[in-house]
């Protein structure tokens, strides 16, 4: 038996497990015990790492399939191989290129894949294809972020690391479930409340994290910005502000603050629902610890005011100079292993990596230079964006590389009707999902036990994947696959292995600048910015001056949710994750365990509503919304407050994003998954509810 | 058969060479500089003696995390006139997939050679799980005596460490020139009489520097722990709801206690259908999920996770010893270090005040 160090695929911690290999087999996993982030421990879903890898499921070689309208004869996909699958590809997205112009093709790029694919396939994208279309699923995490954060501070990342969290003092925890989604930051922080810090939540339901909370602050979905502003106020009045710091260190302070004025913690109060008296408790909490810690997750970025709710954490943390110290600064919890370095490589169509933007006519002289094509200067589509053109017919093909739109993008109808009306549709994944149904060519990749390359968690460490078994099947990694299409469509890519590419993006990139695989073999990573090969990586962000140089105030003001609840649909629809699943289901919906916890999706709802509508635990209830209706299980409990409901997204029957509001952020298009009015009705006759006693004794008994 | 013998330092890896030919030699190495695991011995030489504890425990070389059992070939009969065909299943169409690698352990320590009889008398008496039983047959475990234990260690008030008297295969006490070798299995003797030119018959001086060592490494611990006043305690009902509410409030529910466990045994069972065949699988699985002990009809008698953490807590104290003569607990401290809720036995035991005796205050 052999054991291979390598990276967590699941969520942003990063956490380093070891993969066991016996007779080409992986046969188990186990935690680092010396891991920063980890530790020794894993959550549920790393300690079952190993088992979809060799998952009968598995994509094992190309598929193609003559004509997806046609007849059934014609519909079905039928292995060929790797020649015949890529010549395709590569003729029809050359044919469509010529015909249709190069803008007429979207590339969708994957927060699972390694930093090298993500770089190759944006390269692809640019160089070869000569379209700046390309974007991957941080648009619909975290791109609130990247676009909020480089404004403010010129760099859209977690500022501190994991292993500081336990020794802060104050941790203000907006929109995120910690323990549940990123649960090793979870544990960091469950020992820093151990060790007597203060640990504020902010978030409408009751979370498990904010079962830990000393102070939770059950705010309305969507008035987050209200609610930040209202503390802000409270920390000016109070004569709170480290005066020095914004002096010093920010700019365009007074603009913001005649705004601030208007946000007493009265009027606040009546937006959000929270207590003036709580609002300043929290202001006062949180502004007078130097050790203080914001933490945001999808709670503050997926809102059609995402990027102000990001804009208004920033203005805090300024505000209050809690930023460019150890334990001192503002952290979004990035979501998927990767997603933080398929932003940094410019999976995105405004910027390269690095973010160096495409409309920076430097920065595209030297990506010319190095790649030697013409490259586009407009910024492409972002991915609703292309959703929309496909629907139009505007948009001719798409190449879709590991991820799944057909459950993770909000109006499922919508996205479903788009991808049928594409041309051309290829879809590279370990596994057949949802979207791989409508697609002309199926690639099958290697999953991350099978290939090197290198993983960005949310503290920006770069680390190096351990290959342990050889592909399965035909299968080939990704940036085999894109290196060899794009050959064959006329731009040789000649990599020898991952860490050539390591090599060029170092090059190319200055925050990647001396992170180079044989430098991240000795301990665990190396944290960007990075910038030479004698750099050991940076802890923490900011520190001395900021990113941009001076951090800026922007303005932001309350915009009420798009669909707020009225009559015909009087509930609040917030969507989110469960602890035992992960994202769109096809690697966690092959484990047997994961699968088995939490077999099928259900809604949460409050018993008081529960009760008037006639809605008992467990039984059957129709969620419709303006745009679909699903049928699911009811799961009656005090976690949502009054008016507001919880669907998880990941499940495809009864899928959560049929029923979302697939309005957008103006500036990051991010959708708005966190509000959306609904309707709630019973499907069997409502009955009398029986109310369960508050302290459920029976529970206690040992059976 | 007992007996004990004194190898030089110098023949060890001549020793565990010449083992490594007829059985896989797995032992404690250190992987890049980083963590101790447990696995395939290239160089011998790079063998890590004086180890902390490895996660997950040595149980995976006999209950595996993933295990192959079987396979079926289903042989598909001709659809029979009205009727619905069907599948038949002769004994030649299943095929056993049972591991029959022979394996020589290196370097366990104590408290995980001690949770072994306990194993066994799970899985081998009564009712006998072959899978296990036969990877038990083709393991030898090689011990050593604990001259490193982790904080997190506590095997030393249960008598399950950091050396033992019997229940080993072989026994190693590292005197630092030489090791002094215990013999506690015919399977032990075996091993050791077929290179008996490499070893010599213990002197006087040899049995005072192993008892030596004994008492140093028993002075490195720095917690004990008693897991008779806590089960005494729960059985006086002392222990009280509250405590167990306090408990599952903090679990993150990821199962890192029972994998981690050398004494836990809950296992799934599933079916994969590749193209060739159906195999059936057996993974680890966990007491500590409300979905473990679903129903037909999807009831969940174990929803609440208080009924969860605290019959882990039963289970290792009381029915452990009512049912298999022993605490669920050797006090090896993988718990301690895994746990990310910080509610591990040794965490508990400090909680239910007064059961942890400071080594300063003893």
């Amino acid at each position: 038996m052999n054991k291979i160090l390598t990276v967590c695929p699941y969520c942003g911690c990063g956490c380093g497990l070891y993969l066991h290999v016996e007779n080409g087999q992986i046969v188990g996993v186990s935690p680092s015990r010396s891991h920063p982030v980890n530790m020794g421990s894993l959550c549920v879903k790393g300690w079952n790492a190993h088992e979809f890898i060799a998952h009968p499921d598995r994509l094992k070689y190309p598929l193609i399939r003559k004509n997806r309208r046609g007849s059934p004869e014609n519909r079905r996909f039928s292995g060929v191989s790797w020649d015949e699958a890529l010549n395709l590809v590569a003729a029809i997205l050359d044919e469509i290129k010529k015909k249709h112009g190069p803008d007429s093709i979207g590339i969708l790029s994957s927060a699972k894949c390694t930093n090298e694919e993500n770089y190759l396939m944006m390269k692809f994208a640019r160089a070869v294809l000569g379209t700046n279309n390309i974007d991957h699923c941080a648009r619909l995490c975290h791109s609130s972020t990247v676009g909020g954060l480089a404004a403010a501070f010129g760099s859209g990342a977690m500022t501190n690391s994991i292993s500081e969290i336990a020794d802060a003092k104050v941790l203000f925890v907006i929109g995120s479930n910690t323990t549940e989604q990123h649960p090793m930051i979870g544990m960091h922080m469950l020992e820093a409340v151990d060790r007597g810090a203060t640990l504020i939540v902010a978030d409408p339901r009751r979370t498990k994290i904010a079962e830990f909370a000393h102070i939770h602050l059950r705010q309305k979905s969507g008035t987050d910005v209200a609610l930040l502003m209202g503390i802000m106020n409270a920390i000016v009045n109070e004569g709170l502000v480290d005066v020095d710091f914004v002096r010093r260190r920010t700019e365009n302070f007074d603009t913001f603050e005649e705004t601030l004025r208007r946000y007493s913690p009265d009027i606040v109060e009546g937006i959000t629902g929270v207590k003036a008296g709580d609002i300043r408790r929290v202001a006062r909490i949180y502004a007078m610890e130097k050790r203080s810690m914001l933490f945001y997750a999808m709670g503050i970025t997926q809102h059609i005011t995402g990027v102000d709710n990001v804009r208004a954490c920033a203005n805090l943390v300024m505000l209050t100079g809690h930023i460019g110290l150890p334990m001192s600064g503002l952290n979004p919890l990035r979501g998927q292993n990767n997603v933080q370095g398929a932003c940094d490589m410019g999976g995105l169509p405004n910027v390269y990596s690095g973010y160096q933007t495409v409309t920076d006519p430097g920065a595209r002289k030297k990506f010319e230079m190095a790649w030697r094509r013409r490259l586009p200067e407009k910024p492409g589509l972002t991915l609703m964006e292309m959703m929309d053109r496909a629907y139009e017919g505007k948009l001719k093909a798409m190449y879709i590389m590991g991820e799944n739109p057909l459950i993770s993008d909000p109006d499922l109808t919508h996205v479903r009707e788009a991808l049928e009306r594409l041309e051309f549709l290829v879809v590279q994944d370990i596994f057949p999902n949802e979207t791989s149904e409508y697609a002309d060519v199926i690639l099958p990749a290697s999953s991350y036990a099978e290939k090197d390359g290198t993983f960005t968690n949310t503290e920006r460490r770069v680390q190096l994947l351990g290959k342990a078994i050889e592909p399965v099947g035909e299968s080939r990694p990704d940036w085999e696959i894109i290196s060899d299409l794009s050959s064959r469509m006329g731009y040789t890519m000649n990599y020898r292995g991952t860490y050539e590419i390591m090599e060029e993006i170092a090059l190319l990139t200055p925050s990647y600048g001396g992170i180079l695989h044989h430098r991240l073999q000795e301990g665990f990573g190396l944290q960007w910015p990075c910038h030479d090969i004698n750099h050991s990586g940076t802890q923490y962000l900011h520190r001395k001056k900021f990113a941009r140089g001076l951090g800026t105030f922007i303005t932001v003001d309350f915009v009420p949710p798009d669909e707020p609840p009225d009559d015909e649909y009087p509930f609040l629809l917030t969507t989110g994750r469960v602890y035992f699943r992960y994202h769109t289901g096809t690697m966690c919906g092959r484990t047997a365990v994961l699968e088995r916890e939490e077999p099928e999706s259900f809604v949460e709802i409050n018993p008081d509503d529960a009760e008037r509508l006639g809605i008992r635990n467990r039984s059957m209830v129709k969620v419709s919304s303006r745009r679909g209706a699903i049928e699911l299980k009811a799961y009656v409990t005090n976690r949502t407050p009054l008016g507001i409901v919880f669907i998880p997204f990941h499940f495809r029957d009864a899928a959560a994003n049929i029923l979302t509001n697939p309005a957008t952020d103006p500036s990051a298009k991010i959708p708005e998954y966190k509000v959306c009015a609904v309707k709630v009705e019973p499907l069997v006759r409502p009955q009398k509810v029986k109310r369960v006693p508050s302290v459920d004794l029976e529970a206690l008994r040992i059976t | 058969m007992k007996g004990e013998f004194i190898l030089d330092r110098n023949h060890l890896s001549y020793w565990l060479r010449q083992m490594r030919k007829s059985r896989e030699l797995i032992g404690p190495l250190m992987d890049g500089g980083k963590d101790i695991v447990f696995k395939s011995v290239d160089k011998i030489h790079e063998l890590v003696l004086d180890c902390p504890a490895s996660l997950p425990s040595p149980k995976e070389f006999l209950f595996p995390q993933y295990e192959s059992m079987l396979r079926f070939t289903p042989l598909h009969l001709p659809l029979t006139k009205g009727g619905q065909g069907g599948v038949s299943l002769s004994e030649k169409a299943i095929e056993d997939l049972s591991d029959k690698t022979k394996r020589v352990i290196f370097g366990v320590r104590s408290c995980d050679i001690s949770a072994l009889s306990l194993m066994d008398k799970f899985y081998i008496e009564g009712h006998k799980d072959p899978y296990y039983a036969r990877r038990r047959e083709n393991t030898l475990f090689i011990s050593i005596v604990c001259n490193n234990p982790d904080p997190t260690c506590f095997c030393i008030g249960l008598g399950t460490g950091p050396y033992l008297e019997k229940g080993f295969d072989i026994q190693m006490t590292d005197l630092g020139d030489r090791y002094f070798v215990q013999i506690g299995s015919h399977e032990g003797a075996k091993t050791v009489k077929a290179m008996s030119f490499l070893f010599r018959r213990p002197q006087k001086t040899d049995y005072e520097d192993q008892y030596e060592v004994f008492l140093s490494s028993k002075a490195r611990f720095h917690k004990r722990i008693n897991l008779e006043g806590i089960r005494q305690m729960i059985l006086e009902e002392k222990v009280k709801d509250d405590f167990w509410q306090w408990v599952a409030g903090r679990c993150f529910e990821c199962g890192g206690c029972v994998y981690d466990c050398p004494l836990c045994t809950c296992f799934t069972v599933t079916d994969r259908t590749y193209s060739e065949g159906i195999e059936r699988v057996r993974l680890w699985d966990t007491c500590m999920f409300k979905g473990f002990t679903r129903m037909a009809g999807g009831v969940l008698p174990n929803e609440k996770m208080v009924k969860r953490t605290k019959r882990w807590y039963y289970h290792k104290l009381i029915y452990y010893p009512e049912s298999l003569g022993g605490f669920g607990c050797v006090g090896c401290g993988r718990c301690t270090i895994t746990c990310p809720g910080k509610i591990d036995m040794a965490s508990i035991a400090a909680r239910l005040k007064g059961l942890v005796l400071n080594e300063e205050e003893e």
